[in-house]
């Protein structure tokens, strides 16, 4: 059977070769493999590559393609506006008189919030060498990309989307269109020659956005209040909202503190320095109450983007106008969309996550996220509801004039129900509605916005207000309070997406204004204080406790966490019969933490009962993993228990892949400057750190030979700069090193050691 | 994939990432599968591949090739891996060469009780030697020559066959009699 020479060469012995027969026709068992983690490395690997593999100057490695076919997207895509105009100061050689054409720079070089779609558009001032410029065109990290030219504009469309968080260098040498030869002296013609020293355009992309998760054993309709925690006391925070990963939006106080530093005025602060007299600033706020950072000095009712990253908000200008603006997580300005005379009392209303509606003297006005108007119709608005769909092209609108739903694409309207107003569309595109009646609400529901259907009616003297759709889109949280009574006697109820099921959440008669997190394991709400103040709370979520059948089977599920919890394996198989303990043997999940990893928390996030079977419950579980010390990940488990003997035991198990909590703080960029004496390495990152984990031990620079080079260091909290004072030798290759002991103001440390190699000139 | 091709796009990924990703995705399954075949607990090999490719991402500039199939540098890194792994480790649970396999040899016989015979003679392996356990995962699991099993370890041809010759010697002497009497 052998057929390999090799092995007939060296195993001449029979009995050999029986056994060598064997192993030909076997093969190791296929190894087991999270197919997650191949998918994981590979981006870490890509990242990593493309921040660390540079071109070669001198090739062309990207297409080159001047068809008029390719140029109809490129014009598309700048008549819709994105546009990234990096102008250059660029000095053309072998130009008369003057001898060099200037293009403008100002504010373009350094940019920091390009999208990762966005064409790059280079435009140019004079007569140019258009496939001469074209061959010296280099971006780092190397990218595959297409060039046209567009007029005068040399227009470069990445093939791939761009690295989020990724700091670009285009780098290119014009020159000339060669000048018209002399018919006396053609001999005497300059030729073009490339400009001495390279024109280079620094810019950095957009942060990846954060994608909602909504767990697949999630569902709102089993969920009841859980434990409250006060936000902020009343008059600290006036409104607020989530983000898509479960921070909160708020708008404070104008000057009030950073953590750890002191109080002072927000116009001082430098984020987007357009602040005027400013009386309220909008924080990035952790829904443990701290804050993170000022976002928006001056600024007013966020409102975050169904997707994206970003909100939109108002800021008072210097003028006490007020600027419609799109800013993102980190406080980076992405644009101004409109000036109004004065700040509305009321949020911009996102429509889906390319257009903004807002009421302005008493119409409302349509826009995109450049400014451009969208809707032609004068719509007459004073106080009435406004909603805008999270899947886009459709909004709601209570005008002067009655309810009716606007079609952004078609501009058909859609007339509600007479008085309709509270509008809340749920994530699947359905809008909710109460309309007024005399002695209580109805509350209709319009599938994908039209055809409204009244689901329920308020109980007899009850008024209905606030509706907020659970992220699953099965429920509605709102606000029910006594006809004429004053918002002291709210509070929350539930009720089930098709009218049914209406319940209360929490008992408290002083609550209102529910929103669901985009997890919807918190709802943030208003409640009453002890001094009449009205103060911002949020409340976590948990499974509706049954009966005892399902109150004996949460037990045994908590015993069940508690063991794997202390890692205690005995008794965690205690819990499990035969299936059970086949299943986690079988790969459905891990029964106990991974070696260096810690089972660190969980609690129940769903519980139901399985068809008609009173004897058998699916569980839903939430876990969370922690490193180190520091929770970096979840996953669900949806465990089945059914009652054997008296005793509710786990007989199988589902999990669902781990979600990332957060990865820590990342380096965004380094900068090597010669200062005298010595040299500064400047390392920037991309979010707020402790700072006594940034020193020496965290950030150092070490020569060829591994050496550590002797440094001081210093770190400018408010720009996330470390910088490292050191002597480096002129012309020489050193490794920057920032260790995962650097960690953020949460204590989430980097995710992995940062290498990189640093050239001193 | 045709030497000069491989040999092509190695020289692109020394500069271009989509060419490193190019090359992590064919060469991954055969990396991770040694790496589990070497250290058999996932998480470990997880490690090992993740260590393997990025230094190989870090030193591609430095690969130049010598004749050998591209991988063989990828083993290279991974039997370094796991090396390092099982030194700071304070050393592997290693069989000298003269030892037989464990007395009784308990996770054999279980083994061979339970599990059919391809699943039997790879668990042997898992017990021979630490090098004879490499150079047979990498010839009848990877199917390597020796000549690139001897470029890997850092070997000379003759050792490897050596290796081999030893590591079949022990498995017909030492697998346990049913054993035998199934190769029959």
């Amino acid at each position: 059977m052998m057929n390999d020479p090799e092995l007939e060469e060296l195993f001449q012995d029979p009995a050999h070769r029986e056994v060598v027969d064997l192993l030909k026709m076997s093969r190791p068992a296929a190894p087991p493999l999270d197919p997650n983690f191949r998918t994981y490395l590979r981006t870490k690997l890509m990242t990593e590559a493309r921040r660390t593999l540079e071109p070669r100057a001198t090739r062309r490695w990207f297409p080159f393609n001047l068809s008029p076919k390719a140029l109809v997207p490129a014009m598309a895509a700048v008549a819709a506006g994105f546009l990234v105009v990096l102008g250059i100061q660029i000095y053309l050689q072998n130009q008369p008189a003057s001898g060099m054409v200037a293009a403008d720079l100002r504010g373009i070089q350094n940019k920091t919030n390009v999208a990762t779609a966005e064409p790059i558009v280079i435009p140019f001032s004079g007569p140019i060498d258009k496939n001469a410029i074209a061959d010296t065109v280099v971006i780092e990290p190397a990218t595959s990309v297409t060039k046209q030219w567009v007029g005068q504009n040399l227009v470069i469309i990445p093939d791939h989307p761009l690295a989020p968080n990724t700091t670009y260098t285009v780098s290119l040498k014009p020159r000339a269109v060669p000048p018209t030869p002399n018919p006396t002296n053609p001999t005497s013609t300059p030729r073009p020659q490339p400009a001495p020293t390279p024109v280079v355009v620094h810019f950095t992309t957009v942060k990846a956005p954060v994608a909602p998760v909504i767990p697949p054993s999630y569902l709102s309709a089993n969920l009841s209040f859980g434990q409250e925690s006060r936000l902020a006391d009343a008059g600290t925070v006036f409104n607020g909202a989530w983000t898509l990963n479960g921070q909160l939006l708020v708008t404070r106080p104008a000057g009030q503190p950073a953590p750890g530093s002191s109080p002072g005025p927000s116009t001082t602060a430098t984020v987007s320095g357009v602040a005027g007299p400013a009386t309220t600033d909008i924080w990035l706020m952790s829904t443990p109450s701290a804050p993170i950072r000022l976002v928006v000095p001056g600024g007013s009712f966020p409102a975050a983007a169904p997707s994206g990253g970003v909100f939109a908000a108002w800021q008072v200008t210097s003028s006490n106008q007020a600027n419609l603006g799109i800013w993102d997580l980190q406080g980076n300005s992405q644009g101004t969309i409109a000036t109004l005379a004065s700040v509305p009392d009321r949020a911009p209303v996102w429509i889906g996550s390319d257009r903004i509606a807002y009421i302005n003297q008493g119409r409302l006005v349509i826009v995109d996220v450049h400014g451009g108007h969208v809707n032609g119709r004068a719509i007459r608005m004073q106080r009435g509801s406004l909603g805008g769909s999270t899947l886009g092209s459709l909004v709601a609108v209570e005008s002067v004039d009655g309810s009716t739903v606007i079609d952004l694409t078609s501009g058909s309207l859609n007339p509600l129900p007479a008085g309709a107003t509270g509008f809340a569309w749920s994530p699947k595109g359905d809008l909710a509605l109460v309309v007024p009646q005399p002695s209580g609400s109805y509350l209709y529901l319009a599938a994908g916005g039209k055809n409204a259907q009244r689901i329920a009616s308020s109980p007899s003297g009850q008024t209905w207000s606030d509706l907020n759709w659970a992220p699953d889109g099965a429920s509605l949280m709102l606000a029910s309070k006594p006809v004429g009574a004053s918002s002291s006697a709210s509070r929350l109820m539930l009720i089930n997406a098709d009218g049914s099921g209406l319940r209360d959440f929490g008992f408290q008669q002083e609550y209102s204004s529910p929103q669901w997190s985009s997890h919807g394991d918190l709802v943030l709400f208003t409640r009453q204080d002890e001094a009449g103040g009205r103060a911002f709370w949020t409340a976590n979520t948990a499974p509706s406790e049954g009966d005892a059948a399902q109150k004996q089977a949460m037990a045994e599920v908590d015993r069940f966490m508690q063991a794997r919890l202390q890692g205690d394996g005995t008794a965690a198989r205690e819990s499990l019969d035969a299936g059970g303990l086949s299943a986690y043997q079988g790969g459905a999940s891990s029964l106990m933490s991974p070696a260096g990893s810690k089972y660190d928390r969980y609690y129940p996030v769903t519980v139901q009962l399985t068809g008609s079977n009173p004897n058998k419950f699916l569980v839903g579980v939430r876990i969370f993993v922690s490193r180190s010390g520091v929770q970096r990940s979840f996953f669900e488990e949806q465990l089945s228990l059914v009652l054997k003997d008296q005793r509710y035991l786990v007989d199988a198990v589902a999990s669902t892949p781990p979600v990332q909590l957060g990865h820590g703080p990342t380096v965004l960029s380094f900068d090597v400057v010669p200062t005298s004496p010595g040299y500064q390495v400047r390392v920037k990152f991309d979010a707020d750190l402790r700072p006594e984990t940034v020193t020496t031990d965290t950030v150092k620079v070490r020569d060829s030979d591994g050496k550590l080079v002797a440094s001081q260091i210093t770190f400018d909290p408010d720009n996330h700069t470390a910088t490292l004072n050191l002597t480096l030798q002129t012309g020489s290759t050193y490794q920057l090193v920032v260790t995962t002991g650097v960690a953020d103001i949460n204590g989430v440390t980097m995710a992995e050691e940062y290498h990189a190699q640093v050239i001193s000139r | 994939m045709p030497d000069f091709e491989e040999r092509e796009l190695v020289e692109r990924a020394k500069e271009d990432p989509d060419a490193f990703g190019a090359l992590y995705d064919r060469y991954f399954p055969q990396i991770y599968r040694f790496a589990y075949s070497r250290v058999r607990d996932q998480s470990l090999a997880e490690d090992v591949t993740s260590e393997v490719f990025f230094k190989a991402l870090r030193n591609i500039r430095r690969y130049t090739y010598s004749g050998h199939p591209f991988s063989s540098w990828l083993y290279q890194i991974t039997l370094n891996a796991i090396a390092d792994h099982y030194r700071g480790q304070h050393g592997e649970v290693e069989l000298e060469e003269g030892a037989s396999l464990p007395s009784g040899a308990p996770n054999v016989d279980d083994e061979v009780v339970r599990r059919d015979r391809s699943r039997r003679v790879w668990s042997a392996i898992d017990q021979l030697p630490r090098h004879q356990r490499a150079a047979m995962v990498l010839k009848f699991g990877e199917d390597k020559k020796i000549e690139e099993i001897a470029q890997i370890m850092g070997k000379s041809a003759g050792a490897v066959k050596l290796l081999l010759h030893r590591a079949v010697e022990r498995l017909r002497r030492e697998l346990p009699p049913e054993f035998e009497a199934g190769l029959t």
